[in-house]
């Protein structure tokens, strides 16, 4: 227990830390605050202080064995608004504490601390109560893999998505502001909430962590979730039963619907007609939604106009991806999870290498930590190289040529038009976009991009990639078709 | 204080709350039996601080108080036998029990009962009714699955939980898991959705043991009660998630073994003489040939190979077990023969018991050498 608890304090000082560390040009008010909760996150070791100092007394003032049965497993877990609350546990403690030692306890507690008013109890898990006989599986027998399933069957959620564990840097600070607001106000503003992002970027996290923190906060709001595809699922298996007014029912009790990839409903008619019911009468009620899914509501292919635009009246946001600094709070945030510390080289390796994704970040720490841990050595940056080089995404390699083709087919001209003077308008923006993906996704210098195309200027490069990257913001065409061509590449 | 009632009243009823009595407590009434005379009644109380037990019995009672005596000096000396509705009367005698029955009497030393402490009352929880057979059925199949070890809490405790007309018990270390699946016939309204404490179902079930009637079950975040006439069982629960273990049942077994419960039990009885330091049994299940042998070896002792009469189809397989973790199961399984499902090397064994209500599912996960 106790060493669990340290990891986690070690987490959130980590991510603390990055936190004044990205923040620091920046004199935000969210930046005092980080400052703040530092300072105040590490008196745990003065709270154990100051009950040790208690229990002193206590003892001397009981029996042994009531000193032993009633107090041996109890710890000071916090101080909040002048209340100390006092970990117990089970329910027996708490009810003989309170009847017999309430005052006592108190009364010792102001006098360490006159600004203690008032004392309660909670009880806390007791799993590792007795750690120290953990016992040795009957070796070689496999084990199930049932630490994946810890997920809620009432509502889906997985307990593990939380927002102590979301790390938050500039890319993603909207999202998790917006999300803190419908927490605070749930079904009030932003409803729908819609995030959108590429996979990995921690959608789903948050998502669940929104489900996870409004079931906290409201005890009695239903929250469920679950995924568009499992949505399809049930549909269709009500809808060949006959039971369909059964599960639109279901719906009907929960105060929060989160639904995960929304674009799966892409192109499928009756589940969105079901689906835009639902959404009527949950934003109606006044009833929280959240979705998410890869890509803008508005170029999800296949999506009824009326589902759209009910999707653009809440509040859409992008989690684009994650900053440099932000991936190193995420490498060291992920380290930490493992127990493993990398030196600096190698997180700045690491997130240098694996721009776009936090899952393949994860991945990878998760092999580092396990190959660290077989060869009982720390890993050189050479060794962390190699993993990455067999496990990070391919970057496909692709001839200027190749790349040339596959825009003018899919613009349907002449290959020859973009190496050509030629100004023609339907010629432009296919050579733009070349131009655009041939700098933003392979990183090719400005003036050989213009030397591969037709031996153009340098300057002419830079004014086709700013003019796409303006264009880029207010066309949804345009990003769609972008899109379209990296996922053809 | 002084209580007159019937023998075999107050012998079940101590014999049953002698069961949550603290045997290593530190605090010495946590060792005892708490008698309260009230008017009409003795109420008796245990408690090991993890699971409480009170009973009332009804009784001709002169003043009312309360007096600890150990649990076990009282049940040893009202463990003798004699006539079962002979009258008892327990008198509170300077700082003494005295309990008379017609031949004898025995005087027990008391405690000091100051320090017993309160059973905790579950405030504003659910409440639900459940036949205590239900409970036990359930507890009883599936228990000898749980972990252990307390390390993960949830694991070292039975989930229960409630699926259209079932109540499902559900118990796993990991390396097994137990299901068992106990109809209630009531259409009873609300959900169940606990984790309790395997040691302390056991308790549980064993003092409900010699009842056949419903009882209310009340529950909060960290405490159940089960009550019924004259009983009432207070238990920590644990305020946790069970995993959805649903995800890993092997949907599609590749072979598939019918066998007669007795042979199987028989052989590996004697298989199990050669296996070694972990109880590892080869299964080989041969469908072309028909053979589903059983094989152990032990390098220190000798080796074994025995074939069972079996009903086999799918693909062949070879598979290595804990051979414990097979066994256990056995006395969950109520029908003459079961099926064995394989899915493949490195996924769980299933078996279930033949019948036409298969309300019972064990999982057992196979050696990796």
């Amino acid at each position: 227990m106790f060493c669990i608890k340290k990891q986690a304090r070690g987490i959130s000082k980590i991510i603390s830390t990055a936190y004044q560390h990205i923040f620091s040009c920046s004199t935000s008010l969210q930046n005092y605050k980080q400052v703040y909760t530092v300072g105040v996150m590490n008196p745990t070791t003065d709270f154990s202080r100051m009950w040790q100092t208690a229990l002193i007394e206590i003892e001397s003032a009981v029996s042994q064995a009531n000193f032993s049965t009633w107090f041996k497993e109890t710890s000071i877990l916090k101080e909040a608004d002048g209340t100390v609350y006092l970990g117990v546990p089970n329910s027996f403690t708490e009810e003989w504490l309170r009847k017999k030692f309430h005052n006592s306890i108190l009364k010792i507690l102001r006098q360490m601390n006159n600004n203690i008013r008032a004392l309660d109890y909670v009880i806390t898990k007791d799993e590792g109560r007795s750690m120290a006989k953990k016992i040795v599986a009957p070796a070689p027998t496999m084990t199930m893999p049932l630490q994946d399933f810890y997920i809620n069957k009432d509502d889906n959620l997985n307990p593990k998505y939380t927002f102590d564990t979301f790390v938050i840097g500039p890319f993603n600070e909207l999202a998790n502001a917006a999300a803190k607001t419908v927490i605070s106000n749930p079904g009030q503003v932003y409803n729908p909430l819609f995030l959108y992002g590429e996979t990995g970027r921690g959608k789903t996290h948050l998502m669940q962590a929104v489900g996870n923190e409004i079931k906290k906060l409201y005890p009695n709001k239903k929250v469920f979730y679950m995924t568009s595809e499992r949505f399809g699922n049930e549909l269709f298996s009500a809808l060949q039963e006959g039971k369909a007014q059964q599960f639109k029912d279901r719906f009907k009790k929960y105060d929060v619907l989160i639904i995960d990839d929304i674009q799966f409903f892409s192109g499928k008619e009756k589940f969105q007609e079901e689906f835009f019911h639902l959404f009527n009468l949950f934003k109606d009620t006044g009833r929280q939604l959240v979705f998410s899914s890869d890509k803008h509501p508005n170029i999800i292919t296949g999506l009824e106009d009326r589902l759209r635009g009910r999707f653009n009246a809440g509040m859409v946001l992008d989690i684009p991806e994650p900053d440099h600094e932000s991936r190193m709070v995420i490498v060291k945030a992920k380290c930490a999870t493992h127990n493993i510390t990398l030196p600096q080289e190698i997180v700045e390796h690491i997130s240098d290498t694996i721009k776009d994704n936090i899952r393949e970040i994860e991945g990878v720490i998760n092999i580092i930590a396990c190959q660290a841990q077989l060869k009982n050595k720390e890993l050189s940056l050479n060794e962390v190289r190699n993993i990455l080089k067999n496990n990070a995404k391919p970057k496909k390699l692709l001839s200027v040529k190749e790349l040339v083709k596959i825009v003018c087919d899919f613009y349907n001209i002449d290959e020859d038009m973009i190496y050509n003077k030629t100004r023609r308008k339907e010629v432009v923006r296919p050579r733009q976009v070349v131009m655009y993906i041939m700098r933003e996704d392979f990183n090719i210098s400005f003036p050989s991009i213009g030397e591969k195309l037709g031996n153009r200027d340098h300057t002419t490069v830079i004014h086709s990639y700013n003019k796409m990257k303006v264009d880029l913001k207010s066309d949804p065409l345009l990003i769609q078709e972008i899109n379209q061509l990296r996922s053809m590449l | 204080m002084k209580a007159e009632t019937k023998f075999f009243k107050l012998k079940s009823a101590v014999s049953i709350t002698e069961r949550a009595a603290g045997k290593h407590a530190t605090l010495p009434v946590l060792s005892c039996v708490l008698i309260e005379f009230k008017k009409d009644a003795l109420v008796l109380k245990s408690t090991n601080l993890d699971v409480g037990i009170e009973m009332e019995i009804p009784a001709k009672t002169t003043g009312t108080g309360s007096v600890a005596v150990p649990a076990r000096t009282l049940s040893s000396f009202l463990s003798q036998s004699g006539d079962k509705d002979q009258p008892i009367v327990i008198e509170f005698v300077n700082n003494n029990l005295v309990v008379s029955l017609s031949k004898s009497k025995g005087t027990i030393k008391s405690v000091p009962h100051d320090d017993f402490p309160v059973i905790p009352e579950v405030s504003n929880g659910e409440t639900r009714n459940i036949k205590s057979k239900a409970l036990i059925e359930g507890f009883k199949a599936v228990w000898y699955s749980a972990s252990v070890s307390s390390v993960k809490p949830e694991l070292a405790s039975i989930y229960v939980y409630k699926d259209g007309d079932f109540v499902v018990f559900v118990a796993t270390d990991s390396f097994r898991l137990a299901e068992k699946r106990v109809p209630v016939s009531e259409s009873q309204q609300g959900s169940i959705d606990l984790l309790v404490p395997f040691k302390n179902s056991i308790e549980i079930a064993k003092a409900l043991e010699s009842m056949d009637e419903v009882v209310t079950m009340k529950s909060s975040k960290n405490l159940i009660s089960i009550e019924s006439a004259g009983i009432k069982i207070t238990s920590r629960i644990i305020d946790g998630v069970f995993p959805d273990y649903r995800q890993i049942i092997p949907k599609s077994p590749t072979t598939e073994a019918v066998v007669l419960k007795q042979d199987i039990v028989n052989t590996l009885k004697a298989a199990t003489v050669f296996s070694d330091s972990f109880n590892k049994i080869k299964l080989t299940a041969d469908p072309v040939k028909k053979i589903l042998e059983i094989t152990t070896k032990n390098s220190d002792v000798g080796e074994n190979d025995a074939a069972i009469d079996a009903a086999l189809s799918g693909e062949p397989i070879e598979i290595s077990f804990n051979s414990k973790y097979i066994t256990d199961c056995f006395q969950s399984i109520d029908s003459d023969s079961m099926s064995l499902e394989f899915s493949g090397k490195n996924k769980a064994m299933v078996i279930k018991p033949v019948s036409s209500n298969q309300t019972f599912m064990y999982l057992v996960m196979p050696m990796n050498r």
